[in-house]
């Protein structure tokens, strides 16, 4: 059961005391769908991330309300998809700027890191930092890698890069402090798109290797990504 | 009443000139942020004075040196920063409601206090919408600053204000002040005893990393804390970072985030926020 702190007036958060897992997303979901099916009309906006869900609220009551009766709540928990959405990546060191760097750091192959990273399968859990940008679960923690202490000023959209315990794609050009390995060619936003983005939480991700001569043909056409 | 669509012509601009109304609701799930105007009671305000609705979109101005060119009348108001403004070359004193005429040249000069101006228009900027808002956002609209030679729509109108009676004074008194109200984070209570004491005793100085984004202030607090698992933060939400350095998220921010959040500040305090400069000092003042 999720413990509800209240903010300001109009903002608040449920949270759950235990780390990340599908565990905790399934119960996560099941509250994002609860709150968007019975408090739609109360409700400004929510955001999820690792262990909370923020609400905005439209007044002070509808939150002093949801907060009283919260124990009273049927939630159930939402059943993750079995989406596997396949995501090209090139990892050739033209692409993967520190490839070489993350392989001294683990000591291992640049080829062993590679394989690493694109046979694990990844979990969704929200989308955040940038427009487009998923939070995944599931990198191998051989990989784990510390944030680079000076950020780079600029990384190029489509980077497949490492930070911490997690890895991501960079939709767009950003600074940032993750070690990149690869680039993915998909476009992972579209504003005009409705959704902006083709993936939801809970879907899982795979990263499928192709040398730089595909990689070129894909970016020339870029096209949605398969699922199976 | 004409409604023909009409074009104001950006003739100079420094960086950081933006259309904006209230931002984006209910698209932060996909990682968008919420944007909108910095100051919301300044734009909120100019939107008044005209008979707008508040969602309208106004001209956020926060360097001198903008020049725009009206090619039919209407009317506009500002607020928010004060400035040497003049119409036609010519200086106006009070220059909150300006009646423009076809090709009136209008002008912000020196800011006098505060950072960001609003510029209104009788029935907003007709620019494009983008996921249900005007707002400039870096990876969302196509621009994220308007520059020389960019053009705006808007609704030709009568140059008589709608509004006769408004007689409205231009003033910066709300947001000289250097206290900032705070109601205390979802990680407040992680911090240590100290480090609270620090943080409602201390003035802090806003440094000269501040944008739409945020403001990094100067001064250093003591942390032990580690980074958290990433969770949802808000325009108004004070982050303490690693190496101690408190982060003011404002309305370009990023929607999650996994450094502490240790306070929120309340509406009005934002918009205070939006209007200091590098420099500026300011004291947190804790509301339970």
């Amino acid at each position: 059961m999720p413990h509800y702190q209240t903010i300001t007036p109009l903002l608040g958060e449920l949270r759950w005391n235990q780390p990340p897992s599908d565990a905790l997303l399934e119960k996560q979901l099941g509250w994002m769908e609860f709150l968007k099916k019975e408090w739609q009309d109360q409700t400004v906006e929510l955001r999820q991330g690792y262990t909370a869900i923020c609400i905005q609220w439209k007044s002070p009551e509808s939150q002093i309300f949801f907060k009283d009766n919260l124990k009273k709540f049927n939630v159930r928990k939402h059943q993750l998809s079995d989406r596997i959405w396949e995501l090209p990546v090139c990892y050739e060191p033209e692409y993967g700027k520190d490839l070489g760097s993350m392989a001294l750091i683990h000591q291992m192959t640049m080829h062993q890191l590679i394989d690493l990273h694109s046979a694990a399968i990844y979990r969704i859990h929200f989308f955040g930092f940038l427009p487009g940008f998923m939070y995944l679960s599931g990198l191998p923690e051989q990989l784990n890698t510390p944030r680079k202490s000076i950020p780079d000023p600029t990384i190029e959209p489509g980077s497949v890069a490492i930070g911490g315990a997690q890895t991501g794609i960079y939709p767009m050009g950003s600074p940032g402090g993750w070690h990149i390995i690869g680039k993915c060619p998909v476009r992972m936003f579209d504003p005009k798109a409705t959704p902006p983005v083709w993936a939801a939480p809970g879907d899982r991700v795979k990263f499928e290797q192709v040398d730089s001569a595909e990689l070129k043909k894909l970016m020339q056409n870029p096209h949605f990504p398969k699922n199976r | 009443m004409s409604q023909d669509v009409a074009t104001a012509t950006i003739l100079k601009s420094g960086p950081g000139t933006s259309i904006q109304d209230l931002g984006r609701m209910g698209v932060a799930c996909f990682g968008i942020p919420t944007s909108g105007a910095m100051d919301q009671k300044s734009h909120v305000w100019v939107n008044h004075l005209l008979r707008n609705q508040a969602n309208d979109a106004t001209l956020e101005i926060s360097q001198p040196g903008l020049v725009i060119k009206f090619d039919s009348s209407t009317c506009v108001t500002l607020a928010g920063a004060t400035a040497v403004v003049k119409l036609n070359q010519i200086e106006i004193q009070n220059p909150t409601q300006i009646p423009i005429k076809a090709h009136d040249i209008l002008e912000i000069g020196v800011f006098k206090a505060g950072a960001r101006i609003y510029l209104g228009i009788r029935h907003g900027f007709q620019s494009a919408e983008i996921l249900g808002s005007k707002s400039f956002c870096k990876g969302v609209t196509e621009g994220s600053s308007l520059s020389a030679g960019d053009t705006i729509a808007y609704l030709r109108d009568s140059d008589t204000f709608p509004n006769r009676n408004a007689k409205a004074a231009w003033s910066t008194k709300w947001f000289q002040t250097s206290t900032v109200n705070a109601i205390p984070g979802p990680d407040f209570d992680l911090l240590h005893a100290d480090v609270r004491d620090g943080l409602l005793r201390r003035s802090f100085t806003i440094s000269s990393l501040a944008n739409r984004m945020g403001i990094q202030l100067s001064e250093l607090l003591e942390n032990t804390l580690p980074e958290l698992p990433t969770n949802p933060v808000f325009p108004g939400t004070v982050q303490l970072t690693s190496g101690g350095k408190l982060l003011i998220l404002l309305q370009d921010a990023q929607v999650t985030g996994g450094y502490p959040r240790i306070l929120q500040l309340d509406e009005e305090s934002r918009w205070i926020m939006a209007q200091k400069r590098t420099g500026d000092v300011l004291r947190f003042k804790l509301r339970n």
